[in-house]
């Protein structure tokens, strides 16, 4: 086992793998920036070691003073946590050619799904369900109408040089294929300067389900179950839960070993995410990430796993300590995501923290950096805590999910706080009926 | 001209909300509206409580822990190196400080020493490599505050330069 861990980040999620190491028994390395200098993570670490000013680039993302940290203090792994450099192969590679252990997956596997086409590929080899689309680009509209049979209506025309939703046009029925087909073309060519265009199948209303996965990287892999994060706001997950409302334990268990198998069978090292669209009862690939997610411990509480301690004995040759046949899922957990935002327009607030009480309980976890007296700085992300809640059921979980919030003071500055409150009144979000465009719409709906 | 008492309670208020707002402890004005006649407001409040609660306290910095101990004393009885004084040079980055340009060899300079701007003083290491760090000024050495092949911080303070 290790001696000693670097933590190469900040906030939280410093705070949750500081957490996870002293309970092995592990020594651990905070870095800061000298913005950070009276930081939570740094008054909880074992050692801290000043790495550079406030700007991240050359703090938090400044590999070759991370590195050295790791050398005068004697770490023998980092953890990346998630952002900054959890997902860079190149940093991750810097560390093994020291000598000592990046805890995540191989570097190769950071780069394979760090690209979107080679990620696609490879997810489609191993079997996994990607969106539907032509091989290639359709040249005449003939190649078009049997491209789309294939993938079945709606279909997306897209422009293979485009971006930014140029030259991007929906066929919903066969009859509009023509039309869409060559309106895409025209854009294409008016805006690229190439006309040439492929098929997509479109996605009206789809949720975001993920699929956690852990692996040994010597080719055991288990799942542990989904989280639907659809709850968004320009891309960025407000709030997650698990299980999903709509996803039966049958159709669960089928994506759950398809990602299992597909892990298994790459030699993954680590936790991840495999993330899906999901509508109509079908998954459809976008991305996976190599890493922890912000949103592990609604898995952790479901499953009553510590993900952070598994990274560990993964990453120091110990293998996996998960057995597929003993993990159950058990009752409903919900995370809300806490941003130094002012509501409505989720303007960055930050400033100083003049109280802060954590709300506690039975099946309440508080996951956050912030004491009173603390200034939150404004150089990094809005993110300062994470309130997680586990109940028997869904119901049983969003009354304890209100109680826990009614409990919890952040006193000086804005914090997306009343956004739950108000959540938690609406009956489509009881209802669990809500897709990834919903929380947006309801959002402009809203009288500011 | 005297204000009515409304108008004087609503420029205490918004006293109240600058002194919440802009986190000050003490706010004193004084504002003349005539011979002998004059308003005098002096507002104060205790700093947050946070201040006075029992907290975890900072991990030992390397700066005064550089051996890695199992387990580190606080670091309330060490004297805070003084980064702050503008005549300290600052390590730019983090690494090992080396007082002599090779082992066994003379140091740059020694307290007493007078250098000018921009001569090397000490050298880091970083990745494996040698950063040569120059005197932030022209002036005497006074106090040299790392010892040789100690690790060193970003930003911590390496000599004076007076």
């Amino acid at each position: 086992m290790f001696r000693k861990i670097l933590i190469a980040n900040r906030g939280e999620i410093a705070l949750r793998i500081n957490r996870a190491a002293k309970e092995i028994g592990i020594q651990t390395v905070a870095i800061h920036s000298t913005a950070d200098a009276e930081a939570m993570h740094v008054r909880l670490a074992d050692e801290s070691v000043c790495v550079g000013p406030p700007s991240s680039a050359q703090s938090y993302l400044n590999q070759p003073a991370i590195v050295t940290a790791c050398e005068i203090t004697g770490a023998d792994a980092v953890h990346p946590g998630y952002g900054f450099l959890s997902e860079n192969a190149g940093f991750a590679q810097m560390i093994e050619e020291h000598g000592l252990t990046f805890i995540g997956p191989r570097p190769e596997h950071i780069r394979t799904m760090g690209d979107k086409i080679a990620a696609k590929e490879t997810m489609l080899r191993l079997g996994v369900p990607c969106v539907p689309g032509s091989d290639g680009s359709v040249a005449t509209a003939e190649d078009a109408a049997k491209a789309a049979q294939e993938i079945g209506f709606p279909v997306l025309v897209k422009a293979a040089a485009g971006g930014g939703g140029r030259g991007m046009k929906l066929a919903r029925t066969p009859a509009d294929l023509s039309t869409a087909w060559s309106a895409a073309r025209a854009e294409a060519e008016a805006a690229f300067g190439d006309g040439s265009v492929y098929l997509e199948r479109y996605l009206d209303r789809p949720r975001h389900i993920e699929i956690q996965v852990v692996g040994d990287g010597e080719g055991k892999a288990v799942h542990l179950g989904e989280r639907d994060c659809s709850l968004q706001r320009r891309h960025q997950k407000v709030l997650e839960e698990a299980p999903s409302a709509v996803l039966p334990a049958k159709e669960r268990a089928r994506i759950g070993e398809t990602c299992a198998t597909a892990m298994a069978e790459m030699g993954y090292r680590g936790v991840g995410t495999v993330e899906f669209l999901y509508e109509d009862g079908e998954f459809f690939f976008i991305e996976m990430n190599t890493r922890l997610q912000v949103e592990h411990p609604v898995t952790e509480m479901v499953y009553g796993v510590d993900l952070v301690a598994e990274q560990i004995g993964i990453a120091s040759g110990r293998g996996l300590s998960l057995d597929q046949a003993t993990l159950t899922p058990r009752g409903h957990a919900v995370e809300c995501r806490i941003n130094a935002e002012r509501l409505p327009d989720f303007a960055p607030c930050p400033g100083m923290v003049t109280a802060y009480h954590a709300p506690g309980g039975l099946g309440v976890r508080m996951d956050s950096a912030l004491y009173g007296g603390y200034r939150v700085p404004p150089y990094y992300d809005s993110l300062i805590g994470k309130l997680i809640v586990h109940g028997a059921d869904r119901a049983g979980c969003l009354m304890r999910l209100q109680r826990a919030l009614g409990e919890l003071v952040v006193d000086g500055i804005d914090t997306t706080v009343p956004l739950f409150h108000a959540l938690l009144d609406d009956q489509a979000f009881l209802d669990g009926a809500y897709d990834i465009h919903w929380l947006e719409e309801w959002l402009a709906d809203r009288p500011a | 001209m005297t204000k009515t008492t409304e108008e004087d309670v609503a420029f205490i208020r918004a006293l109240a909300a600058i002194l919440k707002e802009c986190d000050l402890t003490e706010v004193e004005v004084t504002r003349d509206y005539g011979d002998d006649d004059e308003l005098k407001v002096k507002l104060s409040r205790a700093m947050p409580a946070a201040a006075a609660v029992s907290m975890p306290q900072p991990a030992p910095q390397l700066a005064t822990s550089a051996a890695p101990a199992p387990a580190p004393e606080p670091r309330a009885a060490v004297p805070a190196p003084p980064q702050d004084r503008s005549d300290a040079v600052t390590s730019p980055m983090v690494g090992t400080a080396y007082l002599s340009p090779e082992p066994g060899a003379a140091p740059f300079v020694q307290i007493g020493d007078t250098v000018t701007e921009g001569q090397t003083v000490l050298i880091i290491e970083a990745m494996k490599t040698m950063n040569q760090i120059p005197a932030s000024r022209s002036g005497k050495v006074t106090q040299i505050l790392v010892a040789n092949a100690e690790p060193v911080e970003f930003g911590a303070a390496l000599m004076i330069i007076e």
